[in-house]
């Protein structure tokens, strides 16, 4: 329990989700989430930084995006989920919320210090949800923080007695913003693909239609970090502070979304530009 | 704002492993919203001293009620400032222990005093001086993100002073301030001219502004009405370009330690803005390094940014075209300019260097109306940082009441208070802002 | 309205460092360029949350989706929303053609203040299909049925999957730039020496100007540049003579990469605004526009170097107001090539030349080497097309201002710039 591994470099994505793979299969609903921190130390590639920033809609410079840390820190989510111990499948987990607090701004000249840890299981309407935490230091200050809350689906455990009084790691979301779109965005087929080259999460689900159908899904979706990203980026909330997302119905590509923003800038939604009741995505953001 | 080891500790895996090493489970901290109520819920105000009914108005100017049968409270004054012998003291453990224990989340226990150094006979001196203990103390008892903080009054009667630092620490303001005091002169501070906006109208200079506590600083300036003037090195304006531009201020390129750096910032305010009011000495290097390795480069480098460069600012800001009445300098000092830090030996140095300056400069700048500080954010762990492993560097985080690391927006905060107008009565101090980090302390 | 037109102060101006192609900016779009260099303007002269009467700027290599390119990085800085954003288009005179157009409305009192600026990338070129296959989309776009759209698909050759990449050539002689400034090279008998001397002292005067700081407050870094790539401090004489020529025939070829100016990323802009405005903003004009003029030459038909069109806007702005080239304290030529600079100053030095080719009654007269460029300029530098205008007329106006408050006086300054398509822009800024 709480044993550290610290690795020299990122893991490679590849490699790491090859691992996870092995863990189809898995239903640990009752088993317990490995206290294992893993920590690796890396900088920041500028190449891949500035086609992350133009994917997403950020300014392309040398502040990282709120969002941008998350990819650095993926592979060691993997890592940890394809772990022998880790009790659930990787495969098919739903990304169902994220929060995110960036204390100072990031830059490109950073080395960063990040760790990533699992949470315990909460029971879930459909399963059983898992967080993932990941924090960046950099010489020392902890700089930016993020929760990332991923959803197994199965049958609830039934057993209704509460493992633990954890309060909810987030909050309920707020209302979504009444009135017309503020943007109607034109998603092309290949985003997935394109976010998937940058963040190198090849999730199938995002990769191809054929692919897409073979997890369940009509068509491939778009990636929950880009829908998030690029609303931030849409509210210009690239600087310190906390933002939170809830994740609702997978956005299908290609395909269209209208953008929703309360009045105060603090407040987005993403829905169906058809059907205003589809939502996709709830965020808030709170600077300074 | 919640760090990783809050959320990790209230978790069931983090909760268990924090019990089987000893942790206490730090809770996220209150923090200053525009609009934002002063305190969680009712305050006390206990003791006869001389400012009672001052600090009731101002809770009731803030809409916080003041009855002692409440279930939970916000906080807690203690008015002990008429205290002369130590029997008096007593007086908090009877009519406070109760609702102390009664305090939530985020609480806030303020205790006016008054200065010891302006009493002459012993048991008044003892009595005054019992109370910094006191507090240090009970700050370390508190728990969710409570802190206790000391105010000490001047014998003459200074009402506006008591209110503004009263205000300060009952405030999500004062978030990471634990277990500090802060003294007040007898001086008639200025008036803030909107609660809202308690720095509308200033000017205020930032240097080392691109990044880190620097943008903060900026960002909180800025948020309480101030035009910010954001300087830094050339080759950081692209990072301060959007620090200032968030801001609405103006960015000026130069290094402090350039010899005509004064003068341009001088200029720079006197062109741009009609003057300058607030300057905040926040350019700092670290260049670490075990003492008996130290390069003569390293060495000169950070006495050059971190101390030379004040001096010699504060030569022309305080000269006859710089500041003016209620002019207000800020430096930032740091934790190892108290408690010291392996591999700083040069930047512990420079820093403990700024609590000497600020406390003279004081005195120079004292008949012209010009207030001189130091603000020190805790201790940051340095030479094994990224090496350290998770727990061992979170053990040492630990290491302060508030049971979490500051976020650099608490120091810019502390800042923004003594910036203010009416904290005109606080000068020649450092103020600590480090949730009781207890090394040092 | 009274007192027209009014004098345009030129109050400070900000760019990018350059970058070669392929280089510091390959992943860098004009638009990212451009508000780069915007954001670092406003956080210089306080301008968040402002509303300017226009921001004027362009791009030469541009893609159509950036048809609004100025108006879309207006929209990603802190300037107020409600700022117009203008493109415009003149080669390598946009920047200068910018300065005028926003000058000129100043001047008219149509607008108080505003920005011209330039923007310029060859490693994110747009790259267009070629003309076959286009055609072939053309119709598969047009086609109303099944059989049409097989019509239009069958159009389709393997060639046409080669892309039509951009080029610096003349659409009407199809010589490159190089190419021509060679011809004009020849016929003025510019040296080899003489053109490598020319490099090698840009390189030697922007390293010194950095060196003094000069460009602390013109330039905001960019994606980790803090200044021009391209610049070789000890760039010499010796060490340019060794590079071989490329341009022209190999017998008399006299230019080398040394001596012209390399593809290069950036972009400058400039804040213009009425003297009252700057008062009101507490801003001190570094110097003012006085005037501008546009020329074209007849490269095609005529004898006429492509580059030498400013050898006509030159001596038709002096006449305006009445000078002489004598009059300037500094004379800005820049630097295409460094064969530009050498004909331009011998052309205007040519009794036959100015006699013949401008009409004037003899040589126009010479210049005080000591006054040109005296900072360095595009050999040095590099040359974003679009972005050379806003960083010569931004760095004149900081230099006149020195040279004022070093010796007083009103002091004077001349800039050339030539284009393609045979065109050039001159203007004359005081302090």
């Amino acid at each position: 329990m709480g044993d550290l591994t610290v690795l020299p470099e990122p893991p490679s994505l590849p490699r790491e989700f090859a691992r996870a793979l092995l863990t189809f299969g898995r239903d640990g609903v009752d088993g317990e989430i490995p206290g294992t921190l893993v920590q690796t130390t890396t900088t920041v590639d500028r190449d891949r930084l500035m086609d992350h920033q133009r994917l997403c809609g950020f300014k392309v410079n040398d502040t990282l995006p709120p969002t941008y840390p998350h990819l650095l820190g993926f592979p060691l989510q993997v890592h940890l989920m394809g772990s022998a111990d880790f009790p659930l499948p990787m495969l098919g987990m739903v990304h169902v919320s994220n929060e995110i607090t960036v204390h100072r701004e990031l830059h490109v000249d950073d080395e960063l210090t990040l760790q990533v840890g699992a949470e315990a299981m909460r029971p879930h309407a459909k399963g059983v949800t898992v967080d993932l935490v990941a924090a960046v230091t950099v010489a020392g200050e902890l700089a930016w923080e993020s929760r990332s809350t991923y959803l197994h689906r199965c049958t609830p455990p039934s057993d209704a007695e509460d493992p633990d009084p954890v309060e909810a790691a987030m909050p309920e979301p707020p209302a979504v913003p009444a009135g017309p779109a503020a943007a109607v965005w034109k998603l092309p087929a290949d985003l997935g693909r394109r976010y998937a080259g940058v963040a190198g999460d090849i999730n199938p689900i995002h990769l191809h239609p054929w692919t897409a159908k073979a997890m369940g899904f009509p068509r491939a979706i778009a990636h929950g970090m880009w829908t998030y990203s690029r609303t931030l980026a849409a509210l210009g909330a690239d600087g310190i502070g906390t933002s939170r997302v809830w994740f609702r119905k997978p956005v299908l590509l290609p395909g269209r979304v209208a953008l929703h923003v309360a009045e105060d800038h603090r407040t987005a939604a993403l829905a169906s530009p058809k059907d205003p009741d589809r939502i996709h995505l709830v965020l808030t953001h709170q600077a300074l | 704002m919640t760090d990783t080891y809050t959320q990790f500790v209230n978790s069931g895996f983090g909760r268990s492993l924090a019990k089987q090493l000893g942790l206490p489970a730090p809770v996220p901290l209150r923090r200053h919203t525009k609009g934002g109520p002063l305190c969680d819920g009712p305050v006390a105000v206990i003791g006869e001293g001389e400012h009672v009914s001052d600090i009731v108005q101002l809770l009731l100017d803030h809409g916080i009620d003041t009855s002692t049968d409440a279930e939970t409270y916000g906080g807690v004054v203690f008015d002990m400032s008429d205290a002369r012998s130590p029997r008096d003291l007593a007086h908090m453990r009877e009519n406070g222990a109760d609702i102390v224990k009664r305090l939530g989340r985020n609480a806030r226990i303020v205790v006016v005093g008054t200065d010891p150094d302006l009493l002459d006979a012993p048991a008044e001196v003892a009595t005054q001086r019992a109370l910094d203990g006191f507090v240090r103390s009970l700050a370390k008892e508190l728990r969710s993100g409570a802190t206790a903080n000391l105010v000490y009054a001047p014998v003459e009667h200074n009402r506006p002073a008591v209110r503004s630092a009263v205000e300060f620490f009952l405030s999500g303001r004062s978030a990471f301030v634990d277990g500090q005091h802060v003294r007040l002169d007898e001086n008639t501070p200025g008036v803030n001219l909107s609660a809202d906006e308690p720095l509308a109208g200033k000017v205020a200079v930032v240097t080392g502004a691109a990044r880190g506590i620097g943008a903060a600083i900026v960002e909180v300036l800025a948020r309480d009405g101030a035009t910010v003037v954001g300087v830094d090195v050339p080759a950081a304006q692209d990072a301060l370009a959007k620090v200032v531009n968030r801001a609405r201020g103006t960015s000026l390129a130069l290094d402090v330690t350039a010899p005509d750096a004064g003068e341009r910032i001088l200029q720079h305010c006197h062109k741009r803005h009609g003057g300058f009011d607030i300057v905040v000495h926040n350019a700092g290097i670290t260049r670490d390094k075990l003492f008996v390795n130290m390069s003569a480069e390293k060495w000169d480098q950070v006495m050059a940014v971190n101390l030379e460069s004040i001096l010699q600012l504060n030569e022309v800001f305080l000269g006859d075209e710089g500041l003016g009445t209620d002019g207000r300098v800020i430096c930032l000092s740091s934790q190892s300019g108290f408690a010291g830090n392996r591999g700083q030996t040069n930047y512990s140095a420079t820093k403990a260097g700024v609590i000497g300056l600020v406390d003279t400069t004081a005195d120079i700048a004292a008949d012209r109306g010009i207030t001189v500080n130091a603000v020190a954010p805790g201790l940051i762990e340095t030479e094994m940082t990224g090496r350290m492993p998770f727990a061992t560097r979170e053990v040492a985080r630990r290491l302060s009441s508030l049971q979490q690391g500051g976020d650099p927006v608490d120091v810019a905060e502390a800042i923004a208070w003594l910036a203010q107008p009416a904290s005109g009565a606080i000068t020649g101090q450092t103020l600590r802002v480090c949730g009781q980090n207890f090394i040092g302390a | 309205m009274t007192n027209m037109p009014r004098k345009v102060a030129i109050v400070g101006g900000n760019r990018t460092p350059f970058a070669r192609s392929n280089t510091a900016y390959r992943r860098a779009s004009n638009q990212d360029l451009l508000t780069a260099a915007l954001d670092g303007l406003i956080a210089r002269f306080g301008l968040a949350g402002k509303r300017l009467g226009q921001v004027t700027a362009g791009a030469v290599m541009k893609h159509s989706r950036d048809f609004n390119l100025t108006r879309e990085s207006v929209l990603a800085t802190a300037l107020d929303p409600a700022t117009p954003g203008i493109d415009i288009q003149m080669a390598c005179g946009t920047g200068l053609e910018a300065a005028t157009t926003v000058a000129n409305k100043i001047a008219l009192g149509q607008i108080d203040a505003g920005v011209a600026g330039g923007s310029d990338t060859t490693s994110d070129a747009p790259i267009a299909v070629n003309e076959g296959l286009r055609r072939v989309l053309l119709d598969l776009g047009a086609a109303k049925t099944a059989a049409q759209r097989a019509k239009a698909l069958a159009g389709l050759r393997p060639g046409h999957i080669s892309p039509v990449l951009p080029a610096t050539d003349e659409p009407r002689t199809g010589l490159s730039m190089g190419e021509h400034m060679a011809r004009t090279a020849l016929a003025f008998d510019v040296t080899r020496a003489e053109q490598d001397a020319i490099a090698a002292a840009s390189h030697q005067k922007l390293a010194a100007a950095y060196e003094r700081g000069f460009f602390d407050d013109l330039i905001t870094p960019y994606l980790g540049l803090t200044q021009d790539n391209n610049l070789r401090p000890d760039s010499n004489a010796e060490k340019l003579a060794g590079l071989r020529t490329v341009f022209g025939d190999p017998e008399t070829a006299t230019m080398t990469a040394g001596n012209s100016t390399p593809l290069t990323d950036g972009a400058s802009t400039v804040l213009l605004a009425s003297t009252e405005w700057a008062e009101e903003h507490n801003l001190d004009p570094l110097a003012w526009f006085v005037d501008a003029e546009t020329a074209a030459v007849d490269f095609v038909h005529g004898d006429e170097g492509l580059l030498m069109a400013p050898t006509h806007a030159v001596p038709r702005l002096l006449a305006r107001h009445d000078l002489g080239l004598d009059d300037f304290d500094r004379v800005e030529i820049h630097e295409a090539f460094a064969a530009t600079v050498a004909c331009t100053l011998k052309a205007w030095e040519s009794d036959t030349y100015c006699r013949d080719t401008l009409g004037l009654d003899g040589a126009l007269g010479s210049i005080d080497p000591e006054k040109i460029n005296v900072n360095g300029s595009s050999l040095a530098a590099g040359h974003p097309f679009a972005a050379t205008g806003g960083r010569i007329l931004a760095a004149t106006a900081k230099e006149l201002n020195e040279l004022k408050q070093r010796e007083g006086g009103t002091r004077r300054a001349l800039i050339s710039i030539c284009a393609a398509g045979g065109q050039g822009v001159a203007a004359i800024v005081e302090a």
